[in-house]
């Protein structure tokens, strides 16, 4: 086989196990002269945006590594971080101790509702996505009865800016002005007009690290194996179950953390909305940095915060530059999303598909030679 | 055995660091008087012009029966005041610490009884928000655009 027909193999292996990224690459080259934002604006919306975002995605990670896909249940982590602001509000816990004390307290409820959801994965071996997107509509019910019923009635709310003038329940937004950018705000440089903020850069950077870690511990190594094949490592004596549960409770705990951290950059909380897209989102960035439902990487992550957001920024702006209607940018973006994890999901059926062709082919060119050596 | 004590140790971490944070984030918003005060039968009089200054910054310009407003966070608070009692007079310099009660989410100081040297209970009282009176017809209950998933991320 010439070198050259080999090197065209190899491009064109490269451009469609990178589809996703270079299709986005494309339309940003497309949107930013349209657009004509400024460079120094257009850099300081992705860095407020990779700070705001990066750590939720990083939380999905690790179920990717133990062969659970895309954590959808990551809502309920996000569920757990705006109860806990709800509580820090009420006690007047304000900065980075408000911060703190937040994520604290989400995590043991992120606990509890990551065990539930593990369980039930366990249980849906074989359709994890589909049965954590379901669990996630579920405890957005529960949430709801808690935060609208029983917030205030049941569990002791103190202060009025935060209930509903009927005593009970959790207004529609909770300012959170009181812990707005203060983690963002310290040790925040700026560099040419782009404000870089260290610390919430530090801390991502600290995650990429643990992860990395992680990988290399008795559990992490466990847990690809468990994502390689379960059998195979049920077989090498590891506990599946424990493994897997244990991998959805870390993603949830992480969620509710990187949660903490969104909602402390925007300094308001929308009670009833903030987490039921989030891990739509979330998702759609890192299928966007090149990840796939069984591969993902710290690098996906990094590169689908920054081309997905920066489409986010773009693409209004560019819908009502084209268009004259920004709502038709804003119709876009959410497309995009949707369109972005569908085109993951029926690229990774393909994949599995010919897989299992790939190697049922190899069993019976297996059994023709055999069955010759036999004649 | 080892695996348990670590675990208990985590969460006795955890439970210390929440803790500290309760006491050194708890933020409460100081409210300066500069009115007169009544306290055992004397009248305390309110100043011509006091400034009030928290960190090395200038918070409050009180005349009388003005009220200037800080926040803090944590359960003590330093302020500097700087009072002018007559037209043109001589600016005295006066400075204060205060360890702030728990449970007050919102604290009253009045100015000329602090200044006084009287106890704490003279000058100090908690600040009580006006309640909102309830109504039912116009309750603002979250609508379906609340439940809207399609926010800013």
């Amino acid at each position: 086989m010439s070198r050259r027909s080999l090197s065209g193999r190899n491009a064109v292996r490269f451009f469609s196990s990178n589809s996703v990224p270079i299709m986005f690459i494309l339309i940003i080259a497309v949107c930013v002269p349209i657009v004509g934002f400024s460079p120094a604006f257009l850099l300081n919306e992705i860095v407020t945006r990779f700070s705001r975002n990066a750590f939720l995605i990083l939380s999905l990670l690790i179920p990717i590594m133990a062969g659970m896909g895309l954590n959808f249940g990551m809502t309920l982590g996000a569920m757990a971080a705006e109860i806990a602001l709800i509580f820090t509000s009420d006690w007047q816990i304000w900065g980075i101790p408000g911060v703190v004390l937040a994520m604290i307290i989400s995590i043991p409820i992120s606990t509890v509702l990551g065990l539930l959801c593990g369980k039930i994965l366990n249980a849906a071996r074989g359709r994890e996505m589909i049965t954590s997107y379901i669990i996630s509509f579920f405890m957005n019910g529960v949430y709801q009865l808690v935060v609208l019923y029983m917030m205030g009635s049941i569990i002791p709310i103190v202060h009025n800016n935060i209930k509903l003038p009927r005593g009970y329940g959790i207004r529609s937004s909770v300012d959170l002005t009181r812990i707005r950018k203060c983690l963002d705000n310290v040790l925040a440089v700026n560099i040419g007009g782009v404000r870089i903020p260290l610390l919430t850069v530090a801390i991502i950077v600290l995650m990429c690290l643990v992860i990395v870690w992680f990988r290399r511990t008795k559990l992490g190594q466990d847990m690809r194996a468990v994502g390689q094949d379960m059998e195979v490592a049920r077989a090498a004596g590891i506990n599946v179950e424990r493994t897997r549960l244990i991998s959805i409770v870390i993603s949830t705990v992480l969620a509710g953390i990187g949660m903490v951290i969104y909602l402390q950059n925007m300094g308001d909380m929308a009670t009833y909305s903030s987490h039921s897209q989030i891990g739509m989102f979330c998702i759609a960035a890192l299928l966007v940095g090149g990840a796939s439902v069984d591969r993902a990487s710290i690098g996906n992550v990094f590169l689908g915060v920054i081309l997905f957001h920066t489409m986010f920024i773009l693409a209004p702006a560019a819908g009502a530059k084209i268009t004259g209607n920004e709502v038709i940018g804003e119709y876009f973006r959410v497309f995009v999303s949707y369109g972005v994890i569908t085109i993951a999901l029926i690229m990774y059926e393909t994949k599995k598909r010919r897989e299992k062709a790939g190697m049922g082919e190899l069993l019976a060119a297996a059994q023709r030679e055999e069955e010759k050596k036999h004649a | 055995m080892r695996k348990i004590l670590f675990r208990a140790g985590t969460i006795l971490v955890l439970l210390i660091i929440a803790a500290v944070m309760f006491f050194i984030g708890r933020g409460h918003t100081i409210y300066f008087d500069n009115k007169n005060l009544d306290y055992e039968g004397t009248r305390y009089e309110a100043v011509r012009r006091i400034n009030v200054s928290v960190n090395g910054e200038q918070v409050a310009r009180l005349s009388k029966k003005e009220r200037g407003m800080a926040t803090c966070m944590g359960q003590s608070f330093q302020f500097d005041i700087e009072v002018i009692r007559e037209k043109n007079g001589e600016s005295e310099f006066y400075s204060y610490s205060l360890s702030l009660p728990y449970g007050m989410d919102g604290i009253i100081v009045n100015l000329p009884g602090i200044m006084s040297g009287l106890p704490q209970d003279a000058w100090m009282s908690e600040f009580i928000p006006a309640p909102e009176p309830p109504d039912e017809e116009n309750e603002e209950l979250p609508g379906e655009e609340d439940f809207d998933p399609a926010g800013e991320i």
